[in-house]
């Protein structure tokens, strides 16, 4: 494939030599939208640490063409609450990855990060404090903070837990609608199945130690889910 | 009044003692803001005790061999530095990796240090020769060289914290975006961890143990009630703890108390007051917002 961003090769994941997932092949496509999807405990958060170069892979090899920009949006509830940080200073550590060691943050830079804040709706909110948000208050913010990093990836860890139906659904409207304005590369990690039919194009399906990649139109069709099921209850 | 006075003389027989309890009162505050944000609270307990374990065996050790080291501060220095450092990279290093209880292993650290301190001076006949003052925080002789020494310690943490502040947040607040982001999350522990180690090693060196821990800890904890962002936090810290090390000198000075301890008690006293009006600030400023 040749717009192909990020290659797993016979790749091996897990922690302290034991592998959760073992012999995983796939390809990520430049400016695709995919998910990740599967339940608890079934790897899908050790696969997206591996990829950002978080933990080392137990086997195999990761690789990425050129040097992407990763804009990682974690899970809300790791934010230790005792900072006294407001929404605005924790956008602005997405700028931080460009601007030199010891260097203050140039004004241009505080600029853009309003204009983040401003395209995630989250600019009403950014002078209070993080820890006071709510989940999906706190979700744009960190959205905010990885656009403000000018990534080419965006890396999404279960951004709608904790996040209530209205907000899960507008939050997702506008991860589509950066993917297609910006040509960003989404990778999401999720349970939601509606939300995967929705908004992603290709799905990697992490289940009972196998993995099912494939397009969301075809993997996600009733006949195929009941075929993966029905190998399980085989 | 008239104490104030005498203590602001520029001839004050003690007047070393006060510039190096202010400078301590403004240093520790500052790097123990970054102890409390990772939560690691009861290292700033055992740290100290460990670092005046590392003073007495350094001081101690030479008499195994049938030298007396008269004076004795640089390698005083050296002892407490090497200790902290070791201890802090250790506990820090277990911490990270999330093997057993932490706080069982820094109280565990806490208590056999203090008992081996008391062991190492109770072997040495040299040990009553001020060395005990020191390990109880009697600020009374603090040499030219000491003052110096401290001032610089206060620079070289005003200058790293200025320069190196977001980088030192970011790998402290969010650890995996400052991977993504290319940060050498390893080095910059590394420069905190010295950093603190410095700090708490010149500290029980010039106050002792007790009164290092409380100018670590306290004022952070005051401070964090007030604050809005992490410049204020750090500034409201340091001036507190500045401001206690002042006063605690002002009252122990009046009534002939013990310095260290009399500092300790006035961060307690400020702390106790700070609580209710920490609460009231905290409902003005959530009204503030929600209008």
């Amino acid at each position: 494939m040749n717009d192909a961003l990020i290659m797993l090769n016979g790749l091996a994941i897990g922690y302290g030599g034991q592998p959760v997932l073992a012999g995983i092949s796939l390809t990520i496509a430049r400016a695709s939208f995919t998910a990740i999807l599967g339940a608890n405990g079934s790897g899908k958060s050790t696969l997206l640490k591996t990829l950002l170069g978080l933990q080392p892979p137990l086997a195999g090899q990761i690789k990425i063409t050129g040097a992407p920009v990763f804009g990682y949006v974690p899970q809300t509830l790791q934010f230790d609450s005792l900072y006294p940080l407001t929404g605005f200073n924790v956008a602005l550590m997405g700028t931080y990855g460009r601007i030199g060691i010891a260097r203050r943050v140039p004004a241009a830079e505080r600029t853009f990060t309003q204009e983040c804040l401003h395209a995630t709706a989250a600019n009403e909110f950014a002078h209070q404090r993080f820890s006071e948000l709510s989940g999906g208050q706190k979700q744009r913010i960190l959205i905010a903070r990885a656009l403000a990093a000018k990534p080419d990836v965006l890396v999404l860890d279960e951004p709608t837990a904790g996040v209530d139906a209205a907000a899960t659904h507008a939050l997702l409207e506008f991860i589509s609608q950066i993917h297609q304005d910006r040509q960003l590369t989404v990778l999401l990690v999720t349970h939601d199945l509606p939300l995967v039919r929705k908004h992603a194009q290709q799905v990697i399906w992490l289940h009972e130690g196998q993995i099912y990649q494939g397009q969301a139109a075809e993997l996600l069709t009733p006949a195929r889910m009941a075929e993966i099921f029905e190998m399980e209850l085989s | 009044m008239e104490t104030l006075r005498q203590i602001l003389a520029p001839d004050f027989l003690l007047r070393n003692s006060v510039y190096t309890s202010v400078l301590i009162g403004f240093a520790c505050p500052l790097v123990g803001v970054f102890l409390v944000l990772r939560r690691l609270v009861f290292m700033g307990v055992a740290l100290p005790q460990i670092s005046s374990t590392g003073i007495v065996l350094t001081l101690t050790a030479p008499a195994w061999f049938g030298f007396h080291v008269a004076g004795g501060h640089g390698l005083a220095f050296a002892g407490a530095l090497v200790f902290s450092l070791g201890a802090i990279l250790v506990l820090a290093l277990l911490e990270r990796r999330g093997h057993g209880l932490p706080e069982g292993r820094l109280g565990s650290a806490y208590v056999v240090a203090a008992a081996l301190s008391i062991l190492l001076l109770s072997q040495n006949r040299y040990a009553e020769l001020g060395w005990l003052d020191l390990l109880k925080g009697e600020v009374i002789a603090i040499s030219n060289f000491d003052l110096g020494l401290t001032a610089g310690m206060l620079a070289v943490v005003l200058v790293v914290l200025g320069l190196f502040h977001k980088e030192l947040l970011l790998v402290s607040f969010d650890r995996t975006m400052a991977i993504t982001l290319g940060k050498r999350v390893l080095i910059w522990d590394g420069l905190l961890y010295m950093l603190i180690g410095l700090t708490v090693s010149l500290a029980v060196l010039s106050v002792g143990p007790l009164i290092a821990f409380g100018f670590l800890l306290i004022p952070a904890l005051t401070a964090h009630r007030f604050a809005r962002n992490i410049r204020q936090f750090m500034v409201f810290a340091s001036l507190i703890g500045g401001t206690a090390a002042f006063g605690g000198f002002w009252l122990a000075y009046q009534w002939d108390l013990p310095v260290g301890p009399t500092d300790v008690v006035l961060l307690g006293v400020v702390a106790t007051v700070a609580w209710p009006l920490g609460k009231l600030f905290s409902k003005g400023s959530n009204g503030k917002r929600s209008s």
